[in-house]
């Protein structure tokens, strides 16, 4: 177990607002549809491109919550940055937070950025544990519009 | 496509859920369409390894699920402002999870009509394991 913390170090402290990441996402329209059929939606407005145009779509609409993949490079590391030394080696997925803002399409290019919204230390049945929140902006490339927003919530312990 | 639902028609207290079948085909699934690939999820070996029962079902693939019910309720002309989940506690796959809501706060605000929510996952003897709240915007007839 990491020794207990009186406080956030300062490296942690100057963390808070620093970008994490920044990614580029693609939403193809295979995978739109691999995350309907995996979420379990039967309407085929998420499966068949003509059924959505039919209803006023301009392409073939990207269930709430599904903004693409990140592309994936074999020869480089995460995108994540280490902002600061974390003491504690246990890690939980406390949350997830999802704001949609613009309808997302196949074919849409995404860039998200992540940041570091707060960090705090708590006390718990697990010990001591670190906080962390973030926030994900994803903003189209094709048009700058700020598609989405997602805050997640990260234990440590 | 499922029938429009109006602001006018609900009521605070009402709940909707739909009920879903955990097994591992559909976990499997989740991985290629989310790119979380950890073993835990669809390995039986690795999950036990791990001191796990067997396998579990992926927390955003659960997160997911509400946004899907909450898709569904609000119709073509109703929108998704947002939605937030907590993972409590871990769902063993192969079992059914329901997936619900239940309207706690039916209010207008900026020219919007706007509906809150508590939403959750529960394991088929109850058990609460993804609490979270939503808002949604619904058409008014």
């Amino acid at each position: 177990m990491a020794e207990e913390l009186d406080d956030l170090t300062d490296e942690m402290k100057a963390a808070v607002g620093v970008e994490t990441s920044r990614a580029i996402y693609e939403v193809t329209t295979q995978g739109i549809r691999t995350f309907a059929r995996s979420v379990g939606y039967t309407d085929t407005k998420y499966y068949d491109e003509k059924t959505a145009r039919n209803i006023g779509y301009s392409g073939l609409p990207s269930p709430p919550g599904f903004l693409g993949m990140p592309i994936y490079d074999p020869n480089s590391g995460s995108s994540r940055r280490e902002i600061f030394t974390n003491p504690f080696n246990r890690r939980l997925n406390g949350g997830t937070e999802v704001e949609p803002i613009e309808q997302v399409y196949g074919g849409d290019v995404l860039e998200a950025v992540t940041r570091i919204t707060s960090l705090e230390l708590a006390k718990g049945r697990l010990g001591q544990m670190l906080i962390q929140s973030n926030e994900t902006i994803y903003t189209r490339q094709s048009d700058n519009a700020i598609v989405a927003k997602t805050r997640g919530t990260g234990i440590s312990y | 496509m499922s029938e429009q639902i109006y602001w006018d028609d609900i009521e605070e207290g009402q709940e909707f859920s739909l009920i879903e079948p955990m097994d591992s085909q559909r976990l499997v699934i989740w991985a290629a369409a989310s790119g979380d690939f950890y073993q835990i999820h669809y390995d039986d070996n690795y999950a036990k390894d791990n001191k796990l029962p067997d396998i579990i079902v992926h927390g955003a693939l659960k997160g997911m699920l509400v946004g899907r019910l909450l898709d569904e309720w609000k119709g073509e002309d109703g929108s998704i402002k947002n939605w937030d989940v907590s993972y409590r506690g871990m769902d063993p796959a192969r079992e059914d999870l329901t997936v619900w809501a239940k309207i706690t706060k039916k209010y207008q605000e900026n020219d919007e009509n706007l509906v809150d929510l508590d939403v959750g996952v529960a394991q088929p003897d109850g058990t609460q394991t993804t609490p979270g709240t939503a808002t949604v915007s619904l058409p008014q007839r």
